[in-house]
């Protein structure tokens, strides 16, 4: 297989890495179908947002590590593409594979719980949003430091914090916090993920929709901004 | 074949360029040409800022001051400029997981090339580069020496106007080196320009017409090849292999001495014109037993290196 474009060797990599296309596609799948057919909702949707979360981030923070290591960045640098497009179509072919590796997932839940097909629409924009985000974190936090392991530190502890804010680990009452999760991207997956998986979410599936849409294209739009800035950091 | 490069228009140009980084390495004020067809080499020891200007000049890093244009542009991130730039970094980094092939189409199709064309070319320069039956190995596999032969396979294939490369003939076997000496020169021919980073005297001697001497950072000396041979003409250089410390200070007090470096257990002394080994011998009168070997050459460009730094190049091979 031949790869011209950014997106095709990124996808022809991850295709011909066997083992970790294997582990990689499993794993979600061995933690997801406890939590989808056993856990109660509201455990469920803790549990599969920050797993989905944790896939977005981890995945870009690594591998754009190891690049600035070995050199391949410089490389990158010297193509004829604006580092707009360089990161937005790295970072969205590699959210692209996250999805493909959450999308059994999904698919269980779907399966496990066909009458709130409401649901699905914006469970998968938001998870589709929340992906690009967390690898959107990743690409800043590898410009942080040149060692995989403190890259990991820098994307943990703000996700963390993130993740409470959002209202994922215990439910937010303060209105001040309230209003701080819905401007975070991982409460409308946690609130679709909750709907989705027969729960009682606080929003409707169309308002989480429209969180989801409007992360996506935040996400897309900063990603081209921050372009320059990750691609040419030092 | 030498070029006269004095009256060409530059395809690149730097004025008081500077990359400077924490702990104050980098480069600093750097004013250099480089013309269609010319070969100019950046000849400096291990940290004398080679790398940092190629990584500039190759648009894969920013200068922190100064200005440079490429064919009378600026903007470093314009894809009309990095289209016309083949460039080998130091680093010899790929996509390990996957084949030399493979890494090699997708810098061609970057380029713009298309697939009938890359593939062509691509045919031409693996079989040129002997990697022709390593293509579909992973380059995970492949040796330092077939890395370095797939950048210039990945610097070469889309013809550019602007080749920049850091160390080339880097753990290359010596064939391999020659069929580059001789790729370059046709290219230069042809009016491909070729900055050249590299500790190798003898390839420079061979291809650069211009050289220009990096060191702590700096442009120390700048000169046509011919030129700055001339000026150690009649001037020798002595190595002696010493099994103990000498005294180097004693030596650099000679007349007959221009310069004088220890590099391991050889030492370097560049004769002035006329001067007579013997009287180094002579310095060295009681510690004859400390010399094991001495050789007597032609100096060269590493020879005026250490006589405008008292610092010696690093061996190339």
């Amino acid at each position: 297989m031949l790869a011209g474009t950014i997106w095709q060797r990124e996808l022809v990599e991850f295709a011909q890495r066997r083992r970790a296309l294997i582990i990689k596609l499993a794993f979600p799948l061995v933690v997801g179908i406890p939590l989808v057919f056993v856990a109660p909702p509201y455990y469920a949707a803790l549990s599969l947002t920050m797993l989905i979360a944790i896939i977005g981030t981890l995945g870009a923070g690594a591998v754009l590590t190891r690049e600035r290591q070995s050199g391949l960045t410089l490389r990158y640098r010297t193509l004829p593409v604006t580092p707009g497009r360089l990161l937005i179509e790295r970072l969205s072919t590699s959210a692209s594979i996250d999805l493909l590796q959450v999308t059994p997932v999904l698919v269980l839940i779907a399966v496990r719980h066909p009458s709130q097909f409401a649901w699905w629409p914006a469970l998968l924009l938001c998870t589709t949003s929340v992906l690009l985000l967390g690898n959107l974190l990743g690409a800043v936090a590898s410009t942080v430091s040149d060692s995989p392991g403190e890259v990991m530190l820098y994307v943990f502890i703000p996700l963390l914090i993130l993740l409470y804010l959002s209202g994922v680990f215990t439910p937010l009452s303060q209105p001040v916090l309230l209003v701080v999760s819905r401007l975070l991207p991982f409460s409308y997956l946690h609130e679709s993920l909750l709907g989705a998986l027969g729960g009682q979410p606080n929003l409707l599936p169309w308002e989480t929709l429209l969180g989801g849409f409007g992360f996506l294209v935040g996400a897309a739009g900063v990603t081209g901004r921050l372009g320059r800035r990750i691609t040419e950091s030092d | 074949m030498r070029v006269d490069t004095a009256s060409e228009p530059s395809l690149l140009a730097a004025t008081g360029l500077t990359r400077s980084y924490r702990g104050g390495k980098g480069v600093f004020d750097i004013t250099l040409n480089l013309a269609a067809g010319e070969v100019l080499g950046l000849m400096g020891p291990n940290g004398s800022g080679k790398s940092t200007l190629v990584r500039v000049l190759a648009t894969a890093a920013a200068p922190t001051a100064g200005r440079v244009s490429w064919f009378g542009k600026s903007n470093p991130r314009l894809p009309s400029i990095r289209h016309r730039l083949g460039v080998m970094l130091d680093q010899a980094a790929h996509f390990d997981k996957m084949t030399g092939y493979q890494n090699a189409w997708f810098f061609a199709r970057q380029f713009g090339l298309s697939s009938e064309v890359a593939r062509d070319r691509l045919d031409e320069l693996f079989r040129w580069s002997g990697l022709l039956e390593a293509r579909d190995q992973l380059v995970g596999e492949y040796s330092l020496g077939m890395k370095r032969k797939l950048n210039l396979v990945e610097a070469l294939v889309h013809r550019p106007s602007i080749l920049l490369l850091d160390e080339p003939t880097l753990a290359l076997d010596y064939r391999a080196e020659l069929d580059l000496i001789e790729r370059l020169q046709l290219l230069s021919l042809t009016g491909t320009a070729v900055l050249l980073a590299t500790n190798d005297v003898h390839l420079a001697e061979r291809i650069c017409d211009r050289v220009i001497f990096l060191h702590r950072g700096r442009a120390i000396r700048e000169g046509q090849v011919p030129e700055l041979l001339t000026e150690l003409a009649g001037s020798k250089e002595v190595q002696l292999q010493v099994n103990s410390p000498i005294a180097l200070e004693a030596l650099r007090s000679l007349p007959a001495v221009e310069a004088a470096n220890v590099d391991g257990d050889t030492v370097h002394i560049v004769l002035a014109r006329g001067a007579n080994p013997a009287q180094v011998l002579a310095v060295l009168n009681g510690t004859a037993d400390l010399v094991s070997n001495m050789r007597v050459r032609r100096p060269n460009l590493g020879d005026l290196f250490l006589k405008l730094t008292g610092e010696a190049l690093p061996v190339a091979r």
